[in-house]
């Protein structure tokens, strides 16, 4: 998706969820990335930016954004042009984030009508995305994909340390077999 | 700025008469404009850099650098032939967002993070 969308006039931003990440990954900083990603692609920082910047700068030690403020920015900036907003494995966010930045999501495509979020999960946060997000959820199921896995097992074998221990047979085999047993799962 | 500033301090030592009067208040416009420029000075592109580390400590770019690095060529070329994919692509062009949202969801280890 993001190979196509290369040299044409439209913004991407991504976010990816960890587990691990823990508290680092709160809804400000997840939106204030967001934000940061589609201001950095565009010529010149808007000055809703820039006068936020100076008036957050005067205050003793400096201070971030609100949610609200980051929220009404990411309108501004998504206007601007099309706008990709990807978010992987949005399960890996704790629940009260998550749905305060589904309700966040949810009111950027409100507002931004050429605004599209791409979201990946297990399957158990689609009642909570159906219920945050306006305007319905096309929702997709994703399972292994037997000629993706082809692609990756024919790349793998491309790039082996040590091809001689590989012959012609063995190798079809391992084409074969692992599909089927990742299919059969 | 510490000539404005210095002419300031001359001025404020004796504002008595009119023309000292006139002196200072121009004086202190020059201090009150040395004071704005100081402010726009944050809005030239040089802090461009300080401006976006602000909005966000978290660098999800990197992230995705890496995975992208890893990804084999046309996994999940299958999503954009969908017609699902295809409607999300298209939607939300009237006033009330339609279908602007989707969601591919799955299982740990089903590829869910290299579709994009």
């Amino acid at each position: 998706m993001c190979d196509r969308a290369r040299g044409r006039d439209i913004a991407i931003a991504c976010f990816y969820f960890d587990f691990a990440a823990g508290k680092e990954q709160t809804p400000g900083s997840m939106l204030g990335a967001l934000l940061k990603q589609v201001v950095g692609g565009l010529d010149k920082i808007p000055e809703e930016i820039t006068q936020e910047f100076v008036e957050q700068k005067k205050v003793i030690g400096g201070r971030s954004l609100r949610l609200d403020q980051i929220v009404k920015l990411l309108v501004v900036v998504t206007s601007l042009k099309p706008t990709f907003i990807c978010v992987d494995a949005v399960d890996e966010c704790a629940v009260r984030d998550r749905i305060k930045i589904l309700i966040s999501l949810g009111e950027i495509i409100q507002k931004s009508p050429t605004t599209r979020v791409f979201l990946t999960g297990r399957p158990h946060i689609r009642g909570e995305a159906e219920t945050r997000l306006p305007g319905g959820v096309v929702a997709i199921s994703v399972s292994p994909w037997k000629d993706d896995i082809i692609h990756f097992i024919r790349k793998r074998l491309e790039e082996d340390p040590s091809p001689d221990e590989m012959d012609e047979r063995l190798e079809s085999e391992i084409v074969k077999k692992i599909p089927e047993t990742v299919s059969d799962m | 700025m510490s000539q404005d500033h210095n002419l300031f301090i001359t001025a404020s030592k004796d504002s008595s008469s009119p023309a000292r009067a006139s002196s200072f208040n121009n004086n202190t416009n020059s201090f009150n404009n040395t004071i704005n420029n100081v402010s726009n000075h944050f809005t030239v592109p040089e802090d461009r850099s300080e401006i976006l580390a602000w909005l966000s400590p978290l660098e999800p770019r990197i992230r995705h650098q890496n995975l992208e690095a890893g990804r084999v060529d046309k996994v999940g070329d299958w999503l954009l032939q969908t017609e699902q994919f295809r409607n999300w692509l298209g939607g939300n062009s009237r006033d009330e967002p339609q279908n602007a949202a989707m969601l591919c969801h799955g299982n740990p280890g089903a590829g869910k993070t290299y579709i994009w």
